[in-house]
């Protein structure tokens, strides 16, 4: 029965209330006592936090309605997600991933925002670009909630003790050398210049990127070479040899590690890989100033990173009350009492309105995560289409090839062919 | 059938939780798991019957199967004998009759308690790490331990080490076989000014021998089954370079991270019967060196 009636009721009600609900975006509601709604995040505790003073927020200006906000880290998160799919019980409104964001759109997981446009949802003061990432052919599906970029965060303070000076948006691997050696030079025994990239696949990446041959070509093979490979783990070989790197134990031991105890948090490096949205939080763990570069580009090339939308929110085919969501999701990207308790935490947002609402505000360390934002715009790629199925599991497999590289178990050579195959036969099985 | 009621309906009752647990929870997911086995099914949308083709790529293609599975033996090698050896060891230890017993049983049992625990497996981390307690006393004698959880080559053996000192269950298990020896076999065996050893080889082993069979069976079904532990100190992934990739840990790999849960599902199965025959094969070598008390030879 649930399922005969199910959508017909849903349709009707969204004619029906719509028109009320456009009326006002926080007056009161014209919904029954029984509504509710779950909004389901990936998070950590400062993400968390935000999150539940926003549900407030909306409760509030809806009495009637109830919001349920259910979080956990990254890694579970898909784990669940995928369960609740099965289930057929996921929450009204996800957080998606630009990575998973196809995959579930073309099983029929999502519902497409587009019938709610210029009604319920208003993206009037969205940056097109942003826009654009969360359609998929054709329809918009996912609602961009930040954007980042890839990022190497330094410690300021370490950088000057040693008398080292570089331009944050137009460096090279040259460069980086020199920099980070003169760190480990100026620091105590067992402190370096720079986090080994050896194990750090979105390195690798952006590396190929710069090569001008990317890892995932635009039909989702993979295009990435074995000479390159080579290149970027003897370029940090290198790095390791010049003693501006860690010993590769160090490295290792370092694997699936948290933010806090990521490099430049600890301060056993003065710089680390990260991406541009993780800036605030490192910021908040660390005692010196932080500051923001890009990737070391190769002389005279292409820097290799872009801009991708770090999160995006998403309608799903269980909600309920799909009318009642979309609104909440409106609240979330317009309401200025909401993006100003959100702030930069998830990424840049994609409205230029919010942006300037935010910026007067601006702690040190959101205001480095903006300037950057902003140096980078022109040096970045255009965005690349969504890896294909089974990225993940070649991550996973080029940390597993990466490990034996970094410990000389396996040479450069011999390691880097393996792989380039590994990841193949991978994204064959999984496509 | 009221003769079978009457003579096996307490049997029955005492059975009742897990037997109700297993009819209503357990059975319909253990089918439905043998279904999906056959079939390509990713959770988000349908099952694909595909035959036998999972299992033919398990066998034949897939490398990290094997790699599992030669992780999985070499630990069940020598974590099984290495923590009966201890627990026999305490065991004997406790036998002996020590003043306040109960307290150094509960104490020495505590680890296996603790041993499943998330807490334990972080803990372990830090014992092992580089600059943790095993390198700190290392480096009294003047020796750089390495990373031994970062390293491929001994990330395995700290979980060997974890296994020995979670000896509890088999320990209370073998204190209870001990007890059962009958004192006058030791004494008899003093008149004749047999040495210890001796009469830990002629007496001891020999009347142990079923209880020693029964904690191999027990201990070598959980050492298959391993997996929180290893879950933590892996990452959950079996790095660093598949060291730890237990079969557990491929299985929930490939389950819930790659989302394959037919394949996943056709791994459990292939992990069933290889339990299944690795206690098949004790009990048939069990006839060879068990010996029951009540047996007629």
């Amino acid at each position: 029965m649930k399922k005969f009636n199910r959508r017909k009721i849903l349709k009707g009600m969204a004619i029906g209330t719509g028109g009320v609900a456009a009326s006002s975006m926080f007056g009161t509601s014209a919904f029954a006592a029984d509504d509710r709604i779950r909004h389901f995040w990936w998070g950590n505790p400062s993400r968390d936090e935000r999150t539940y003073k926003v549900i407030d927020l909306f409760k509030a200006a809806n009495s009637g309605v109830e919001v349920s906000g259910e979080t956990i880290g990254w890694g579970d998160y898909w784990t669940k997600m995928a369960t609740q799919t099965a289930g057929k019980n996921m929450a009204d409104l996800v957080q998606m991933d630009y990575r998973f964001l196809f995959e579930y759109v073309r099983r029929g997981a999502l519902l497409p925002l587009d019938d709610y446009f210029n009604n319920t949802l208003f993206l009037d003061d969205f940056d097109k670009s942003a826009v654009s990432g969360g359609i998929v052919d054709g329809k918009l599906y996912a609602l961009n909630i930040g954007s980042n970029s890839q990022v190497c965060i330094y410690n300021t303070a370490m950088v000057e003790a040693a008398g080292a000076e570089f331009d944050p948006i137009n460096w090279t691997h040259k460069d980086q050398m020199a920099v980070a050696q003169k760190i480990s030079e100026s620091t105590p025994d067992g402190v370096h210049g720079v986090d080994d990239a050896t194990l750090d696949n979105v390195m690798w990446e952006v590396w190929s990127r710069q090569s001008g041959k990317p890892f995932y070509g635009p039909e989702g093979t993979v295009d990435g070479t074995v000479a390159d490979l080579e290149k970027f783990w003897e370029h940090w070989a290198e790095m390791r040899a010049s003693g501006a790197a860690p010993d590769p134990e160090h490295s290792v031991g370092k694997l699936g590690s948290k933010m806090a105890e990521s490099g430049v948090v600890t301060q056993e490096t003065a710089m680390s890989y990260m991406w541009s949205n993780q800036i605030v939080g490192v910021q908040s763990l660390s005692k010196d100033i932080i500051g923001a570069a890009m990737h070391p580009h190769m002389d005279g090339g292409d820097p290799g990173q872009f801009i991708k939308p770090s999160m995006f929110m998403a309608l799903t085919r269980d909600s309920k009350n799909p009318e009642l969501a979309v609104q909440y999701m409106n609240a979330w990207v317009n309401d200025p009492a909401a993006t100003a308790i959100l702030g930069l935490e998830r990424g840049i947002p994609a409205s230029s309105k919010v942006r300037d609402a935010l910026a007067p505000n601006f702690s040190d360390a959101e205001k480095v995560s903006v300037d950057y934002f902003n140096a980078i715009q022109t040096k970045v790629g255009t965005l690349s289409p969504p890896p294909p199925k089974g990225a993940g599991e070649t991550q996973d497999a080029y940390v597993r090839v990466a490990t034996n590289v970094i410990l000389g178990k396996t040479s450069i050579k011999d390691g880097a062919a393996a792989f380039i195959d590994e990841a193949n036969s991978i994204i064959d099985r999984a496509s | 059938m009221r003769k079978f009621l009457a003579k096996n309906a307490p049997g029955y009752v005492f059975l009742a939780p897990w037997l109700i647990g297993f009819l209503f929870l357990a059975l319909g997911p253990i089918l439905v798991s043998l279904y999906l086995s056959f079939t390509k099914y990713d959770m988000i949308g349908d099952p694909r019957w595909v035959g036998l083709s999972q299992y033919e790529y398990m066998f034949t293609k897939d490398k990290r199967f094997w790699k599992s599975l030669e992780v999985t033996f070499t630990y069940v090698i020598l974590a099984v004998p290495a923590r009966l050896a201890f627990a026999l060891m305490i065991a004997m230890i406790l036998d002996k009759g020590i003043r306040a017993i109960g307290i150094y049983r509960a104490l020495y049992y505590l680890p296996s308690i603790l041993g499943a625990s998330i807490a334990i497996a972080i803990l372990w981390r830090q014992i092992f790490n580089i600059d943790g307690v095993v390198n700190a006393f290392l480096s009294m004698f003047g020796i750089q331990g390495p990373n031994w959880i970062a390293n491929p080559d001994t990330s395995l053996y700290t979980l060997v080490v974890l296994a020995m000192w979670q000896f509890g269950s088999p320990m209370l298990i073998f204190l209870a076989g001990l007890r059962g020896i009958s004192p006058e076999l030791y004494e008899a065996a003093e008149i004749d000014a047999a040495s210890k050893p001796r009469q830990f080889f002629a007496i001891t082993l020999p009347l142990l021998a079923p209880v020693i069979f029964f904690n191999i069976i027990l201990q070598t079904i959980e050492a298959f089954k391993t997996f929180s532990s290893a879950f933590i100190i892996s990452n959950g992934d079996g790095s660093p370079a598949d060291s730890l990739l237990f079969f557990t840990i491929y299985l929930f790999n490939e389950a819930f991270k790659f989302f394959r849960m037919g394949y996943a599902s056709a791994l459990a199965w292939t992990l069933l019967v290889i339990i299944g025959a690795f206690t098949a094969l004790s009990f048939f070598a069990s006839k060879y060196w068990v010996h029951y008390e009540n047996e007629k030879d």
